[in-house]
């Protein structure tokens, strides 16, 4: 391996590669290219004379595209420095490469050009878990490509390689014996494409990437115009510099985490997070499309038809399916086909399909598209009703969760899904089912929404009645048995007796979101939220410092989530807290100066006073979907951006350093609208009262 | 007993309207999906599928056609949104909830030309694997541990 890792991608096609362009992994090492969670190309190295390259430069020019710029030889020695080699790489359907060799010498070169070529057909959760593949392969040569092949069963998968210029192909890949002038130049273009099935490639009469017969094309993005995405959402001014760099950023990281389904090619949702994660996620998908509403609405709209075309329709343990439940995840590969793994779609978490309603409403309430209320009516009756008849687990008026599939399915169904997030404050960890809080703020706020739509869409005034008269119900009780009377928060969980899991989490601020919290608590929570023992100074810790399981660096047990902060800056501005929401805000978008306007998924719960800079997580994924989305949340709530009827309330309550804030032509029912703002809170002097 | 479990968990395309008698699973299934003539879950959308059911030499066509809710179930071909192409002993496995028709596309099991959107409305109808309950037995918080070796 060398230097650091290259990635470019298209949808859920990407290739990771070394920084010289080579691909060279091993069964758990996470290079190839990548299509429909499979690996179609394990090895892919250049030589010239039988000599690695060494890389000059690389240039990512999109996020589709990049450059690579290398000499021969290898280290820093330079055997020879008379030639330059550029790699120019495009992902399509599986990607297509142009190679150029300079010759800068006054003599001709002779040489001899070769690409290794192989692949493994990993499934991602092999690339994961390093398992054992089952069928068998065979490589070809046919009709001028190299066609690598793995088959097992039924179940085929190619990967079908040409040049435009003649190679001799071998079974191992393609050798050019070429001799370039002095001064001169010698190109070729290598088209790589992949084959779900047992199609074949045909070439493009107009000179286009190759394609395989039969099979649908994923849009790519060069139809579908970055600038033009740019251009079209609200243009944003601020006084405080880096915020545009950072609101830039989102924009462009959004486009990149833009992924098309097969039954909607012309539109786009976010998926998850790139590139492990370029699939539909429910929750992912949900949080994301609800951060960025007041600047890309469509992502909403295709999230909600996506989800509603996918929407639970049986009892399947082995999928933790029910009728009317929201999926989880979506996957294509192998294990996925052998149904060695659940994910064709699996639908373990509990919060998505509350949250599916929640979107629904949050998007009409903005976008004033009553047309898709009406069209998810039934998706959105059959997600409220999930909430009653299948979620309950215990009986007892709580949205509960526990797996089916007690082998490959989720433990932990909610956001915080690793082992160890939902514990006592004294460590230990509560049986199953768990009813978590944040699952009854969304149950809540889910049926308060779902009766609006009811009345205001459906015209079922019963219906909304119902749903009104059970949202008060569930306050009710929520506040009387989560509550903790002396700590004075409310607990992460009932466990499956009933009992209080105590630890002091971040959930809480997604129950002020929600509106489950009862006035009288509120101040409460909100002061928990910014104590020292949970705000770090750049935001919310996941588990309070002093919790036995809390650990700075902990994945859910004490690191800081920009996602999990934007809901609740939202959730601060809910119910007044003005000064409170601004330090949020003001601690996360210094954050995300400090990381150039990417925010990691997580960063360490240290004290801002002990580190100075954020300590990134470690993690597979960047840009993560609900971390790109975490500062237009934030802007929303610093604004206090809020649709009331036909007009957009501006309510600014943002930290002083941002001076003045503008944001122009946001989109919604009200055409466009412009939104100012001057910071005028120190989040420096915030006292909590 | 939780409410709602017992009515929810046994209704719909899960357990009701199977037909008893001595047809095959496949004209089981589709007397069944025709039966009730609307769905609502399929209020929204419009959509037709064709399935040509392979069985050695014979070839046995269904044509199922959705509009706004309202399901019709004829023998025989037609032009439709989707066409599928299956063997018999597949489809009997996918109609009978032993095969998860996602599952069964991905590997190869069988083709489809046209609308994937009339394909998953397609998959949508089928019913879940046979013995499914949808419940589990609770876990105590000292099993948890012990699992994770925590004492």
């Amino acid at each position: 391996m060398s230097g650091s890792l290259v990635q470019i991608l298209e949808g859920n096609t990407f290739v990771v590669s070394d920084n010289r362009g080579d691909i060279e992994s091993s069964a758990t090492d996470p290079t190839g290219l990548f299509s429909f969670d499979t690996r179609f190309l394990s090895r892919w190295v250049l030589t010239v004379n039988g000599q690695r390259l060494n890389a000059l430069s690389t240039d990512d020019l999109q996020y589709f595209q990049t450059r690579f710029f290398l000499v021969p030889g290898s280290g820093s020695v330079y055997v020879d420095s008379k030639l330059t080699v550029i790699r120019q790489r495009e992902v399509a359907d599986g990607f297509r490469e142009e190679l150029r060799v300079l010759n800068h010498d006054n003599e001709p070169a002779d040489l001899q050009i070769r690409i290794d070529a192989a692949s493994d057909f990993a499934d991602l959760f092999e690339v994961k878990d390093a398992l054992k593949k089952k069928g068998r392969y065979r490589a070809r040569v046919q009709d001028r490509h190299l066609v690598l092949a793995y088959q097992r069963e039924t179940y085929v998968r190619q990967t079908w390689i040409s040049s435009s210029s003649p190679p001799d192909i071998d079974e191992k890949g393609f050798s050019f014996r070429v001799t370039v002038p002095p001064h001169g130049e010698w190109k070729t273009r290598l088209d790589v494409v992949v084959s779900n099935g047992s199609g074949v490639a045909v070439a493009d009469p107009e000179g286009g990437p190759t394609r395989i017969r039969g099979q649908r094309r994923v849009r790519t993005d060069m139809e579908r115009g970055l600038e033009k995405w740019l251009r079209q959402a609200p243009q944003l001014e601020c006084d405080w510099e880096p915020l545009e760099r950072i609101y830039r950023r989102c924009l462009t990281d959004l486009a990149a985490l833009r992924f098309s389904t097969l039954t909607m090619p012309n539109r786009s949702l976010p998926a998850a997070g790139l590139p492990w994660f370029m699939t539909i996620f429910g929750r992912d998908s949900i949080f994301t499309s609800l951060q960025a509403l007041p600047f890309v609405p469509e992502l909403a709209a295709t999230t909600l038809l996506a989800l509603a075309e996918r929407q639970g329709t049986r009892i399947d343990d082995f999928r933790d399916e029910d009728p009317g439940r929201i999926l989880h995840e979506m996957r294509y590969g192998e294990l996925t086909a052998f149904e060695e793994r659940p994910h064709s779609p699996y639908f373990g978490n509990a919060d998505a399909t509350p949250l599916f309603v929640v979107l629904l409403d949050e998007y009409e309430r903005w976008s004033g598209d009553t047309k898709l209320v009406r069209d998810l009516e039934h998706a959105a009756r059959a997600a409220l009703a999930w909430i009653d008849d299948y979620a309950d687990l215990q009986g007892n008026g709580y949205v509960s969760y526990q797996r089916r599939n007690n082998q490959t399915g989720l433990e932990n169904q909610c956001w915080k899904d690793s082992w160890d997030s939902i514990s006592y404050s004294n460590g230990d960890l509560p049986g199953f089912p768990r009813a978590t809080c944040e699952l009854q703020g969304y149950a809540y706020d889910a049926k308060m929404r779902g009766a609006r739509l009811a009345r205001q869409v459906w015209r079922d005034h019963a219906f909304a009645d119902r749903l009104e008269k059970e949202a008060a119900d569930l306050k009710r009780r929520f506040n009387r048995d989560f509550w903790l009377e002396d700590s004075e928060y409310f607990a992460v969980a009932l466990d499956g007796d009933g009992r209080q899991v105590d630890s002091l989490t971040s959930n809480i601020g997604h129950l002020l979101w929600s509106g489950i919290v009862e006035k009288s608590k509120a101040r409460s929570v909100a002061r928990h939220l910014l104590g020292p023992r949970m705000f770090s100074g750049w935001g919310v810790r996941t588990m309070a410092e002093g919790e036995a399981r809390y650990n700075p660096i902990g994945y859910h047990v004490g690191t800081v989530w920009p996602f999990d902060n934007s809901f609740i800056a939202w959730g601060l501005r809910r119910y007044g807290f003005k000064e409170e929401a601004a330090c949020v805000v003001a601690g996360v978008m210094e954050a995300a100066e400090v990381f150039k306007g990417r925010l990691p998924e997580a960063f360490g719960g240290y004290p801002r006073m002990t580190t100075r800079y954020p300590v990134q997580y470690p993690t597979a994924c960047s840009p993560q979907a609900w971390s790109t989305g975490a500062p237009l949340l934030l802007l929303r709530a610093g604004l206090g951006l809020e649709p009331q009827g036909d007009n957009l309330i501006v309510d600014p309550a943002l930290p002083a350093r941002m001076g003045n804030l503008e944001i122009l032509d946001l989109p919604g029912r009200w055409k466009r609208i412009d939104a100012f703002g001057r910071g005028r809170i120190d989040t420096d002097r915030v006292t909590l009262r | 007993m939780p409410k709602g479990r017992n009515s929810g968990r046994n209704s719909g395309r899960n357990g009701g309207h199977i037909m008893t008698g001595p047809a095959d699973p496949v004209t089981r299934f589709f007397a069944a999906l025709g039966k009730p003539g609307h769905l609502a879950i399929f209020e929204g959308d419009t959509a037709s599928v064709r399935l040509d059911v392979l069985d050695g030499k014979k070839v046995e066509r269904w044509h199922v056609s959705i509009a706004q809710g309202d399901v019709a179930v004829t023998r025989g071909g037609g032009p439709a949104d989707a066409i599928i192409r299956v063997e018999r002993r597949y489809l009997d496995a996918m109609v009978t909830g032993r095969l998860n028709a996602q599952a069964a596309f991905l590997r190869g099991l069988f083709a489809c030309e046209g609308s994937v959107g009339a394909l998953m409305m397609f998959q949508r109808c089928l019913p879940g694997p046979p013995g499914a309950t949808g419940r589990v037995a609770p876990i105590s918080s000292k099993t948890v541990m012990a699992e994770r070796g925590i004492r």
